[in-house]
């Protein structure tokens, strides 16, 4: 289709377009992800950008896909990927066109699983994957303001790097959309943070820019009066630049002031059947297939190229390959008051007839919403339904949920439709949406109406929607008259009681829970095939007993629940038990090892019972953070490798990439935990407040170790204005990070100390540890563990107090926490020799700190020991009486300086595999086998991976 | 499409190349914000004419005197859902940041309910408080509503009545009137007399009911934003719609009428 759109020249972006190509391209390092967000006001050039750029990183041999976001809010989920692999696949030879059909299957595909939504992310990463073909993919997206909550959900999921992709995201975003409720305003302030992500707005032009842009429009310089005229009234929009200045060249200046005016005035020139099909195209879903155009406007073929070219050449429409869309949001608005309510009905009508005929692209959702414009609520109402069903196949349930309320709207009045059903499927698309007030109020409309639901079966449901919703005290009220109606059957009434002991355990009520608990397992008992509900309510009773006095009664309901799972042989039950097992010996009891055991048991039967990716990866999750907290970092970090295979999403993801980063902080291995950290914040950006507190200790952590004391304090202040008064733990972690991070900046005197916010987080330990004496015993003996850490750390900021930091020591001994105790007889040294005493006992801590960091590969740590030790020259190995590191004790010793990790690493070395292999072999990043390798230098006192080797096989020799 | 299209000098006169940079950052925090209004203080009363004076100093003032004490009670354990609570914040700054960071762009999209505030830096000079009244009508009215949405949305939650959070957002009432007494004695009541007399005028603001405060309004728009926040046309519609009524109370709070508040 002829236009000349691309033949005026691009002003004044040049700089912007080598910025963005080096950020998606050139800079971006391989298995790497990074992203651009350009936004800026209508007609300011961002679709024109996206062109010019997709263009140039195609040239530089990445796969480019394009797709658009539609605003007819009901649109179908990930449609702007879909479409952008329907148009790759009419571009591409056969073999690659094979792999993006098949990627356009997975979403045709009928396949519900318990983590479905995120086995789709992973089976579309996949398939990317297959499709760039080891070329790294870009992804240009316009008109993100309009994007799906599913598209959403995916972009961050591969920024994060989960999908183990090489991604770059362009994606233009209207900033006028921004200015109201956006839900990408949120996401964008977070995103703009990270080192991958630029958001770029792009201004209008300057006014050299503009002269230039119309001189090459006019094709002859402009008047003085002509360039300020214009100037003026442009304001540097490259849109409306070259459109008045098509005006004044085409000599039509003067009769219309406003670019509306000008479009106005191009709609009447046109002749009838052009006017019909501009018309037509308004009231179309983007982009309109000819064929369809056709069958809408009814004209003969010769006839409606005639039309349409007409409308190109007033720059009304542009044509491409699939179809005709509007030149620009402006004539849409033009438009808009030009037609007849009754005209737009017609025309949607006929693109309704037409689209049942045929099908096409987004079919139901188009006609849903052409019958409902066009006043046909009865024939909207099939479609309606269809799209929801087809979204909720895919796990769309914000666009199911939208199209369910068409559906309840359409059959409004309408004869012989099951309305209680629809009001049904709608309240629950609501529920999993988040839409909990809607869902609340459909439900209410469910009970109002006509149903034979029965009313026990409500106040299940209005409960269940009522907790997620958050507000417990009105769910707790359902259940019990869920308990109390007439027409409860035993297993509804096993279920309530259940769920009510869960959400009593969630407020803190333990006894209470554990009433309702056992007055649910006895109820279930009764009941066949009422194995989730003695699942449920074991969990909840050896909670309860776990956090009031007797833990191994709680322990032995949860193992009888265990084994009743395993004998009904039901895959989520069991997977159940073995969670709520592993979490509460990891959890309150804190017998850690036996947490560790069950957990990895219970990974490797739920992987047998096909449930590897939900469940398999949250019980790797418990196992590492326990292995983390009993010392076993080098078991911890292949545990945490080998889950992250599954590639999980959401909470799953956060949770594993949190520990894994916990290790990285700990390993001192600044780039990974930094990279970790990225992907945390990436997927946070997408909403949802958990896990934001422990990213923000992470990032604490990681500031101490580099001496950015006032980075640690930043994090921490902003922890504390966002945690709940009730998170005794998470807030006594907290103060501790506070306090050490002002200690830190008072012993190195890199920063000064905050007294102020040294105050502070005393009167908040004093309120913590007020608090704690009300809570139940295993939470006061975590916090107790933080307390001491905090009460020494407070004392090294007015002479430090090495009987506090011996107290430390010892509770963090008895948790069993390797770490903090090495960490504690750390500063317990440092008081010792600070007051110049005791100078043995400081000797022997320090040979004890010593080994307990080596033996974990605590490399900051170990060298926060090796420097004061070299200060205070206290020799750390016992038998060589040398310091560390220098060489001449036997090559035996040498390796024996290395964790089980680093031994693991040499071997590979030393059979001369690259870091890359090596990774691929232990299961973890290239750059963290490069850290291990230099600390393995560090340690053998090498500078040569030669040299290393002939250490490693003499000691084999 | 915009009178003052990037015409010579630039928005912020002198202070102009700190202010942009000042901008250039989007703080992600409340601790961060209020630092935030503490330099942005230091920059707007050294913008000529009018110094001291500035009506834009005016509001800024009593603004970051409000987050601070916000920030204690955060520190203090006055509120219910801090996450809630620091998030809206957050949120809500980030409104008053754009609207300064479009009006620093000479961008047409700048909110007139801002507009009619920052247009009197140049003078003429107005009363401190119809000058800080403005400003708070503009972030109140007009503001607030969207960022309580987005936060919402944010937190996967919803502006319930009666909920921890609804709470919360009075309980930022209480700063307004405990914290600062002239501004209850000199304005909170008088102002509404004022939102009173205009109630007939300014149609469908009120909605008939008698209001209390117009924290109260906000929330009610919230909610009524909340319903619509997937449909861009008619979002955009209620967008205009408290943009318009806002700068029609800015502008008559800055006319001489306004003087009638101190």
């Amino acid at each position: 289709m002829a236009s000349d759109v691309d033949t005026t020249p691009l002003v004044g972006r040049d700089d912007l377009m080598a910025t963005v190509r080096s950020a998606l391209l050139d800079d971006v390092t391989p298995g790497n992800t990074a992203a651009v967000f350009l936004t800026g006001e209508s007609g300011v050039g961002k679709t024109r950008l996206l062109h010019e750029v997709g263009g140039q990183l195609s040239h530089g041999g990445a796969l480019v896909l394009t797709g658009s976001c539609l605003d007819i809010g009901d649109a179908s989920p990930l449609h702007p990927l879909r479409q952008a692999l329907r148009r790759l696949d009419a571009d591409l030879a056969p073999p690659t066109a094979a792999s993006v059909r098949a990627l356009l299957g997975v979403f045709a595909e009928d396949r519900a699983g318990p983590d479905g939504a995120g086995a789709l992310l992973e089976r579309v990463s996949r398939g990317l994957n297959v499709i760039a073909g080891g070329r790294p993919l870009v992804l240009v997206l316009d008109d993100l303001q309009w994007v799906d909550r599913t598209t959403r959900q995916l972009l961050l999921y591969l920024l994060a790097g989960l999908g183990d992709l090489q991604l770059s995201v362009l994606a233009a975003v209207r900033s006028e959309s921004l200015q109201g409720a956006h839900p990408l305003r949120r996401v964008l302030t977070e995103l703009r943070r990270l080192r991958s992500v630029r958001v770029l707005d792009l201004a209008p032009l300057d006014r050299s820019g503009t002269e230039e842009l119309a001189t090459a429009v006019m094709r002859r310089p402009l008047a003085p009066e002509a360039a300020e005229q214009l100037w003026q009234r442009s304001g540097g929009n490259p849109f409306v630049v070259e459109e008045l200045s098509r005006e004044l060249r085409d000599g039509r200046d003067g009769l219309s002031d406003t670019l509306r005016e000008v479009f106005l005035a191009r709609v009447d020139a046109l002749p009838r059947p052009a006017h019909r099909a501009v018309h037509a195209v308004a009231a179309g879903v983007e982009p309109v297939e000819h064929w369809l155009l056709a069958r809408v406007v009814g004209l003969p073929e010769h006839e409606l190229l005639d039309a349409v070219r007409a409308a190109v050449s007033h720059r009304l429409l542009v044509g491409s390959a699939d179809g005709y869309r509007l030149r620009h949001r402006l004539v849409a608005e033009v438009l808009e008051d030009e037609l007849l309510p009754a005209e737009r009905a017609l025309l949607h009508r006929s693109y309704a007839e037409a689209l049942t005929s045929a099908p096409a692209e987004l079919h139901q959702a188009r006609l849903a919403h052409h019958w409902r414009l066009a006043g046909e609520p009865e024939r909207a109402l099939p479609a309606a339904v269809a799209a929801a069903e087809e979204a909720e196949r895919l796990y769309g349930y914000a666009e199911a949920h939208r199209h369910w309320s068409v559906a309840v709207q359409s059959a409004e009045g309408l004869p012989g439709v099951d309305r209680a059903t629809l009001l049904g499927r709608a309240a629950e698309a609501a529920h999993h949406c988040g839409e909990y007030a809607r869902a609340l109020a459909l439900l209410e409309e469910l009970a109002g109406a006509d149903t034979d639901l029965p009313a026990c079966e409500l106040h299940i449901r209005r409960a269940r929607y009522l907790a997620a919703a958050g507000r417990s005290a009105l769910a707790e009220a359902e259940y019990e008259q869920a308990l109390a109606v007439a027409d409860c059957t035993p297993g509804q009434r096993a279920t309530a009681a259940a769920r009510l002991a869960e959400l009593l355990l969630q407020l803190g009520r333990y006894a209470e829970a554990g009433e309702r608990a056992r007055e649910a397992l006895a109820l279930a008992e009764q009941v066949d095939g009422a194995t989730t509900e003695v699942v449920l309510a074991s969990a909840a009773l050896g909670f309860s007993e776990a956090y009031r006095q007797d833990p191994d009664a709680g322990l032995a309901v949860l193992r009888r629940a265990l084994a009743t799972a395993e004998r009904a042989g039901r895959p989520e039950d069991v997977a159940l038990a073995y969670l709520h097992l592993a979490e509460l010996l990891t959890g309150p009891l804190n017998i850690l090892e036996e947490g560790v055991v069950v957990a990895r048991r219970g990974a490797e039967r739920v992987a047998e019972l096909g449930l590897g990716r939900s469940y398999e990866t949250r019980l790797l999750a418990i196992a590492t953070n326990g292995l983390f907290r009993v010392g076993q970092w080098a078991e911890a970090e292949k545990v945490v490798a080998s889950a992250l295979r599954h590639r999980p999403s959401g909470a799953d993801a956060v949770e594993l990439l949190l520990a894994r980063c916990r290790l990285s902080v700990g390993y001192g291995d600044v780039e990974a935990a930094d990279r970790d950290l990225d992907a945390v914040a990436t997927i946070l950006a997408g909403g949802g407040a958990r896990h934001v507190i422990p990213l923000l200790t992470l990032r604490a952590g990681l500031a101490m170790w580099q001496g950015r004391h006032d980075v640690a304090r930043h994090a921490v202040q902003r922890g504390l204005t966002e945690t709940r008064s009730d998170d005794l733990v998470i807030l006594a972690v907290l103060v501790w990070h506070g306090l050490r991070a002002e200690a830190e900046a008072h012993a190195s005197r890199t920063v000064a100390v905050d007294d102020n916010a040294v105050r502070r987080l005393r009167g908040i330990a004093d309120r913590v540890a007020a608090r704690s004496e009300r809570a139940a015993r295993p939470v006061r003996y975590v916090i107790d563990g933080y307390l001491a850490l905090c009460a020494a750390e407070v004392s090294r900021l007015d002479g430090a107090d090495p009987e506090l930091w011996a107290r430390a020591a010892a509770e963090w001994d008895h948790r069993n926490h390797p770490y903090p105790a090495a960490y504690s007889r750390l500063r317990q040294a440092e008081a010792l020799l600070a007051g110049r005493r005791k100078a043995a006992t400081a000797g022997k801590l320090l040979r004890q700190a010593y080994q307990m960091a080596q033996a974990l590969g605590a490399v900051p740590l170990t060298d926060e020991i090796r420097t004061l030790a070299g200060r205070a020259r206290v020799a750390l190995e016992e038998r060589g009486a040398v310091e560390s590191g220098t060489s001449g004790g036997s090559i035996g010793e040498e390796l024996a300086a290395l964790t089980a990790r680093e031994h693991e690493v040499l071997a590979a070395v030393a059979e001369g595999l690259t870091n890359k292999e090596i990774g691929q072999r232990l299961f973890i990043s290239e750059r963290t086998i490069g850290v291990h390798v230099s600390h393995i230098f560090d340690k053998l006192q090498v500078r040569t991976r030669v040299q290393a080797s002939a250490i490693f096989l003499r000691s084999r020799a | 499409m915009s009178e003052r299209g990037g015409c010579g000098e630039p928005a912020w006169g002198p202070v102009h190349r700190d202010i942009v940079d000042l901008l250039a950052d989007h703080p992600t925090d409340v601790p961060a914000v209020v630092d935030h209004l503490t330099k942005l203080q230091d920059m707007l009363v050294r913008l000529p004419p009018l110094l001291d004076s500035c009506p834009l100093a005016d509001f800024n003032k009593l603004y970051l005197t409000i987050t601070s004490s916000v920030l204690d009670g955060l520190y203090a354990d006055r509120f219910v859902d801090p996450v809630f609570l620091s998030r809206l914040d957050v949120e809500f700054a980030a409104r008053y940041f754009d609207a300064l960071r479009m009006w620093s762009d000479a961008s047409p999209s700048t909110p007139r309910a801002w507009a009619c505030l920052f247009e009197r830096m140049r003078g003429p000079d107005a009363r401190p408080l119809p000058s800080a009244a403005a400003g708070v009508n503009a972030h109140i009215n007009f503001d607030l509503p969207f960022a309580l949405v987005t936060t919402f949305d944010h937190l996967e939650s919803e502006p319930v009545d009666g909920s921890d959070q609804h709470r919360d957002y009075l309980e930022i009432n209480k700063i307004f009137a405990d914290k600062i007494p002239g501004l209850r004695r000199g304005y909170l009541e008088q102002w509404q007399l004022l939102i009173d007399m205009l109630n007939g005028e300014i149609d469908d603001w009120y909605q008939g009911e008698l209001i209390h405060y117009t924290r109260d309004v906000a929330w009610r728009n919230a909610q009524r934003i909340w319903r619509c926040r997937h449909d861009p046309h008619q979002h955009e519609r209620e967008r205009r719609r408290l943009d318009d009524t806002a700068a029609a109370l800015g502008r008559l709070l800055l006319s001489p009428l306004g003087a009638f508040l101190q």
